[in-house]
């Protein structure tokens, strides 16, 4: 073989390999979805459980076919801001050929099929906030928005080279505590302000009660498939090396081109979800929380995993831990009713993640002369953008559908059981009479 | 039998996908129809639960 041939076999070898990866990364976030499934339905009480359960499996099975439509192509043509180019777009055209089998781009696919999960994963976070209270077409248009748009745009902004959060503001968020978890979580602010709280949560005198799931062990267990799931996730944010879509020859990078290893990714994961789990071990001694705290601890160290030391990761994801049921406290004392956390956990969480690696990643030499260094105000700046881009969109959507009447079921429906709406039961007549 | 395919030889091709050398967007538009049909299934669903609890 001539070194052109060898070259060539070795690039093509290298392509498969990006194809394999991103399959499999691909396959393994869907156990986010499975374990978001589990943990909705376990943190509903029995009458409501098979709505979550199906309000969960509509949001996955909608992200799908509307990511497709649009959503990648949001994603390419965005990156400037609200203006698309229709150029840099013309590949995620939904008719275009990178869009379906092609035998001669082994990369599209698999790209949008990471995206897309990534899109059902910020979709789910909103799904358990609202549970047992939100009507089911109005969830599915919410989340549509949500997953495939708004979370793209941010994308767009701050998870691409060409970004103008990146360009401009040297925004550094690896594993997406912003441009997922933030926009997610204010997101479902939005909505729950106009959803208002479930029946029974709060008393007349403002104080609230504990509303209980019907199992908590299906949650927890929920909770740990999240986790694993998360390895999926993160290793689908490094980009391939070696192939005519990497950045590098022979290195893996993040998305923004800077060098990094999936070592770098595995030793600051695990550091971050045990530090969560034992923050949140230390601040609750609630099993609920502890699995609760392994997302704080992801979502706070998630900005910075391929760069943190691992035992700041730990520290950092600890204070996740300890800030996760901190914020669910005092956004429960204002009289907002988030089932799941998920404010606190992903929004709140998503905060302090993006503001630790502007405190401490200083110095870090930026990739090329187009992308500045981390900086704290790059980040603080980021925070703000996260914070308005996914409140603005979920809070006025929803407070039309209020004024329409089509956000909330009634109080009868509400007080029979959103399952009323589904067809099936739960569990067996006498279980039920059991535990109702 | 609809003639779907964009090639006529394996050799040197790309895009392979049905409708690839066109008519592939009239495809996409029936699936955004199809997408409209859930929305109105739990629309109907939501109402006629309303409609047997409201009255209780």
């Amino acid at each position: 073989m001539t070194p052109e041939e060898i070259k060539a076999a070795i690039q093509a070898t290298a392509t498969i390999n990006l194809e394999v990866y991103y399959y499999w990364a691909t396959a393994i976030m869907i156990l986010i979805h499975a374990g978001f499934l589990m943990y909705e339905m376990g943190a509903s009480r029995v009458k409501h459980t098979l709505a979550s359960g199906t309000k969960n499996i509509l949001a996955f099975a909608f992200m799908i076919p509307t990511f497709f439509m649009f959503g990648w192509w949001i994603y390419l043509a965005m990156t400037a801001g609200f203006i698309p180019n229709f150029e840099a777009g013309a590949g995620g055209v939904p008719w275009s050929d990178a869009m379906g089998p092609n035998l001669q781009d082994n990369a599209s696919g698999v790209f949008v099929a990471a995206f897309t999960l990534f899109a059902c994963t910020t979709a789910s976070i909103l799904s358990g906030a609202v549970i047992e209270r939100i009507r089911m077409m109005s969830f599915i248009i919410l989340a549509v928005l949500l997953g495939s748009v708004v979370w793209v745009l941010s994308a767009s902004w701050g998870w691409h080279y060409d970004g103008w959060m990146t360009k401009s503001l040297g925004y550094h968020d690896f594993g997406a505590s912003g441009v997922v978890h933030m926009i997610s979580g204010f997101f479902a602010l939005g909505v729950l302000i106009n959803l208002g709280p479930r029946i029974g949560k709060f008393n007349s005198d403002g104080s609230a009660n504990v509303i209980k799931g019907h199992s908590l062990p299906m949650t927890a267990t929920g909770l740990m498939l999240i986790v694993v799931g998360f390895f999926g996730f993160l290793g689908a944010c490094v980009i391939f090396p070696g192939t005519a879509v990497s950045f590098h020859e022979t290195m893996w990078t993040n998305i923004y081109g800077q060098p990094t290893t999936l070592s770098a990714i595995v030793f600051n994961t695990l550091m971050a979800v045990a530090g969560g789990i034992i923050g949140c071990y230390v601040m609750t001694r609630d099993p609920f929380w502890m699995m609760s705290g392994a997302l704080c601890g992801v979502i706070s160290a998630a900005a910075g995993l391929d760069l943190w030391y691992p035992g700041l990761a730990f520290v950092v994801a600890f204070l996740g831990g300890l800030l996760g049921p901190c914020a669910a406290k005092f956004i429960e004392n204002r009289g907002i009713d988030d089932a799941v956390g998920a404010v606190a956990v992903h929004g709140i969480c998503g905060v302090w993640g993006l503001l630790a690696v502007g405190i401490f990643m200083g110095g870090y030499p930026p990739v090329s002369e187009t992308i500045p260094a981390i900086t704290l105000w790059g980040q603080v700046v980021g925070i703000g953008v996260m914070a308005a881009l996914g409140f603005i969109p979920g809070y006025v959507v929803s407070l039309i559908m209020k004024i329409m009447g089509i956000l909330r079921a009634s109080d009868a429906v509400q007080a029979a059981g959103m399952d009323v709406e589904v067809v099936g039961d739960a569990y067996p007549e006498e279980i039920r009479t059991e535990i109702n | 039998m609809i003639n779907s395919s964009p090639i006529t030889s394996w050799e040197g091709a790309g895009a392979i996908f049905t409708f690839a050398g066109g008519g592939a967007a009239f495809w996409f538009w029936v699936m955004a129809i199809l997408l409209i049909v859930p929305l109105v299934v739990a629309l109907r669903a939501e109402k006629r639960a309303e409609d047997e609890h409201d009255k209780k």
